[in-house]
């Protein structure tokens, strides 16, 4: 393990420098493809070695940093969330090899190959973090380098604003996680976590509260939780495709870590309304991510609301088990956690898929809106079958991943009436209704994602001349594919596997033999099993019968090439399609309330009569409600209250000198008569 | 009876470099300026010789003969050619005027005993009576700072305010060790090097050395 751990660094360091040095070309991109993909490899074997043989490393520091003050340790929770580092990194630099070669002379490569190396290894030692100066330090590394890499097409419209914003949301919940550690340590930053573990009990509860609270603010700011997900639509588009896949699916999972870390493992669970408060942001975040998703025709924004969404679905698991926590109920407790992570994990594959997925999208057609796509199946048939297989997973399709975890989240929830107290058991069905309702709007939006994009006909020159992406991309796409599958076919295997990974933190019992390890999985404490691999092989018999015996009854043999939907009309172009606006209409008059839709419409009319239309202009708009209520206010007042101050900064050298000697003499008088 | 000179010399010497220092308010020249920092620093070079005669220091020998070549040939010297290039300068139109500056001194003279008075009540050093003068002198170089407008005068007021320190320091501690005096020697030259660079540049960009033209670096 140690050997794998120093392979690990030394890889990432690898590619870092070696992208710094060699930068431009085929040979730096390369450098710094292998030395992510070494290091993630090296990263997720450890992962894998460490939940399999269910040890734990702890390195001596001095071998890594001759100074005093790190600490690093690998325990069960950190493997799994390494292991998805790994995964989606891997995927990511290999992807990013085809993707980059297309920023050949117009944007720094150097900064970008050596940036990625650096995100990956602070990531990977963040998980390993023993104590709060490493955490913040790896957190502020991970903060820094991904917000270098947001700004790689810094002459495009919108990204040095959306970098702005990242920064500043990470920094104000860098600030939290300060205060949170100084809290509980009592001061002392390299106090091990060992140690906070055993005196986070002796706290006294309003002092645990505040822990609570600042960590929610601080990994919720990281994480996307309405209202602090503001900055996740901004910051992903403008990335590179496959930083956007990183910073998604992994970098926003890092305040799924530290909440699980602080609220599970070191504060050890607490009263009821900490899983309450995080059960209602998850599933404020759930519906509200999918609905502002809908509304989005621009691809990586979509997906960038679809994050916030899952965010949400997560954190319900984590609050459902949180709640069942504090009840005592330490089986559901960690199915809810279970659900959670499982979710993680899920997320982190079909997400980074998806964004690959649009990234060659993008990188065929150069543009992100969606009314400018279409019949791309025709022209780029492997992004769109992993795309597809993307798009099934987040709609919580069987036999895919995500389907796995949600049924699991489900289940967690469904176990609510073990709660002893009426008015929390009643909250569950609740959530278990705005989940519901979550995961048919995410379908439906997928169908909108993936039926504008890929299906009928081109709607631009450039849809018509897209071309498939080449191998590393397509490579990297399929590696994610793979684990959406696999993930969602092996839950008998993953589920004990996160048992494991609970086993012990804040009292969880080990429910590794409650999951029972033949092809179907059985709920412990609950009514309900699920095999999705008798799933997929139904599906699979079906999808294979049909045609089969449509084609034994000679059912329509001959292929037909003709218009669809044809009305008698001569000459249908593609104007005439159904536009991803069209689609999302009527959703978009149901939540209306929602949405306050902004509706303009202008008519030209012909001179000589009004029958006759030369142009007619539809725009139409959603209110964006936080913008305007929340921080629009809240900056506002910043403004005025930095402009209040401004006025002491006359410009004047005499003024500041004034105020530099009036600040000595009344130090010297005080320091005279007090 | 030796004591009793020692503290009168001082009082008296420390009262002339006060006395300098306030001739910067009256005058409006750049030459002036010049000539009463020399004048100045000259005395303040005898003080130390003073000091290290009655305080059984020869290290203050040397210092006072360092002191000596740097602040009355070298730093006036630059100042000449500054002010030759700058064409005779004069501060006409000071933030505050002349009376008004002569009063506030007066003032800033009695804060300095003000401030100093506790020290000065419970110090057996033969020369604590000079004690406010210096501190003094510290407020009047800062004041020359505030109120005037012209580059080179501010750079005049900040060499009377660092002989003030010398002056504090010297009087109050009978010398520091001499590597730290010739630190801080070292010290002044640097500041007033980047400074006189600063100078140089203000006058490029603005065509002057009014330092209030840089208010315009503001929008």
């Amino acid at each position: 393990m140690m050997f794998l751990f120093l392979l690990m660094l030394s890889a990432y360091a690898l590619g870092a420098v070696g992208a710094l040095a060699l930068g431009h070309g085929t040979l730096g991109r390369g450098l710094a493809a292998l030395g992510a993909v070494v290091g993630a490899g090296a990263g997720f074997t450890l992962g894998v070695v460490a939940l399999v043989s269910g040890q734990s490393l702890s390195v001596g520091v001095p071998l890594v940093l001759p100074l005093t003050g790190f600490a690093l340790r690998l325990d069960g929770l950190g493997a799994f969330f390494l292991v998805i580092i790994g995964l989606v990194g891997a995927s990511a630099a290999l992807y990013g090899f085809g993707y980059s070669a297309a920023y050949e002379g117009r944007y720094s490569l150097r900064m970008m190959g050596a940036m990625l190396n650096v995100l990956l290894l602070s990531l990977s030692l963040q998980v390993l973090a023993e104590n709060a100066l490493t955490f913040l330090l790896t957190w502020e590394m991970v903060s820094l380098s991904a917000y270098w890499l947001v700004l790689t097409e810094h002459d495009q419209p919108g990204t040095v604003r959306a970098g702005v914003w990242y920064i500043a949301m990470t920094h104000a919940g860098f600030a939290a996680l300060v205060a949170m550690f100084l809290l509980l340590s009592g001061g002392e930053l390299t106090t091990s976590f060992a140690a906070m573990r055993s005196k986070s009990a002796l706290l006294a509860p309003p002092a645990r509260d505040a822990v609570f609270l600042l960590a929610l603010f601080g990994f919720g700011s990281k994480a996307g939780i309405v209202p602090l997900h503001v900055w996740l639509p901004m910051a992903h588009p403008v990335a590179p495709s496959h930083v956007s896949a990183l910073m998604s699916g992994v970098v926003i999972k890092m305040g799924i870590y530290g909440l699980v870390r602080m609220a599970l493992d070191l504060l050890g669970g607490g009263p009821v309304w900490w899983g309450g408060v995080v059960l209602a942001i998850g599933a404020v975040s759930a519906l509200l991510g999918v609905l502002y998703a809908l509304m989005e025709h621009d691809l990586k924004r979509l997906l960038a609301y679809h994050s916030v969404e899952n965010i949400g679905i997560i954190l319900i698991g984590i609050g459902a088990g949180l709640v069942f926590h504090s009840y005592g109920l330490m089986t559901l407790a960690a199915l809810g956690f279970i659900g959670g992570l499982y979710h993680t994990i899920n997320h982190a594959s079909f997400k980074g898929l998806l964004f690959l997925g649009a990234g060659s999208v993008l990188h065929a057609t150069h543009t992100r809106n969606m009314e400018e796509m279409g019949g791309l199946i025709k022209r780029m048939p492997w992004t769109a079958l992993f795309f597809l297989i993307g798009s099934a997973a987040i709609s919580a399709l069987p036999p895919l991943n995500g389907f796995a975890s949600e049924w699991l989240v489900f289940q967690s929830l469904l176990g609510g009436f073990n709660i002893p107290v009426p008015e929390v058991a009643v909250l569950m069905p609740v959530a278990v209704g705005m989940l519901a309702l979550t995961s048919g709007l995410a379908a439906a939006c997928f169908v909108k994602a993936f039926g504008i994009t890929f299906l009928a006909l081109p709607r631009s020159p450039e849809a018509e001349h897209a071309h498939e992406a080449p191998l590393s991309m397509r490579l990297g796409m399929a590696i994610l594919a793979l684990a959406c599958v696999g993930l969602g076919l092996a839950p008998f295997a993953v589920a004990p596997m996160l048992g494991g990974v609970l086993n012990g933190l804040g009292g969880l019992p080990d429910t590794r033999l409650a999951f029972t390890l033949n092809v179907s999985l059985q709920m412990p404490d609950a009514f309900a099993q699920m095999s999705p691999t008798l799933v997929a092989s139904g599906l699979l018999l079906i999808l294979t019968l049909v045609p089969l015996v449509m084609w034994a009854l000679r059912v329509n043999r001959k292929l037909r090439v003709s218009d669809t939907w044809g009305c008698g009309r001569v000459g249908q172009t593609p104007r005439m399609e159904y536009t991803a606006t069209a689609f999302a209409e009527p959703l978009r008059r149901v939540f209306a309330e929602l949405y306050r839709p902004s509706r303009e419409l202008t008519i030209d009319f012909h001179p000589e009569s009004k029958y006759f239309v030369q142009s007619i202009e539809y725009k139409s708009d959603i209110t964006p409600l936080f913008d305007r209520w929340l921080y629009d206010p809240f900056l506002r007042l910043v403004r005025f209250a930095a402009g209040q101050v401004r006025r002491l900064q006359a410009g004047s050298l005499h003024l500041y000198l004034v105020y530099v000697t009036l600040v000595l003499v009344l130090l010297l008088l005080a320091a005279r008569w007090f | 009876m030796n004591d009793s000179l020692f503290s009168q010399l001082s009082t008296l010497g420390s009262s002339v470099v006060l006395l300098f220092g306030i001739t910067l308010l009256w005058r409006r020249s750049l030459r002036a300026y010049t000539g009463a920092f020399q004048w100045q620093s000259a005395v303040l070079a005898a003080m130390f010789v003073i000091i290290g005669y009655f305080g059984h220091d020869p290290e203050l020998y040397f210092v006072a003969v360092f002191f000596g070549i740097l602040k009355v040939f070298i730093l006036p010297r630059y100042l000449e050619r500054m002010e030759k290039r700058f064409g005779g300068q004069r501060e006409s139109q000071p933030y505050v005027n002349v009376a008004t500056s002569l009063i506030l001194a007066g003032l800033l003279v009695l804060l300095a005993y003000a401030i100093t008075r506790p020290l000065v009540l419970v110090s057996a050093l033969p020369t604590r009576g000079g004690l406010p003068l210096a501190m003094g002198l510290i407020f009047v170089g800062l004041f020359v700072v505030i109120t005037r407008k012209k580059a080179l005068t501010q750079i005049v007021g900040f060499l009377v305010m660092e002989n003030g320190i010398a002056l504090l320091a010297v009087l109050g501690t009978f010398g520091i060790p001499l590597i730290v005096e010739l630190g801080v020697f070292l010290d002044v030259l640097m500041g007033f090097l980047v400074m006189q660079v600063f100078v140089y540049h203000i006058h490029g960009t603005f065509e002057s050395i009014d330092v209030d033209q840089l208010n315009e670096l503001k929008h």
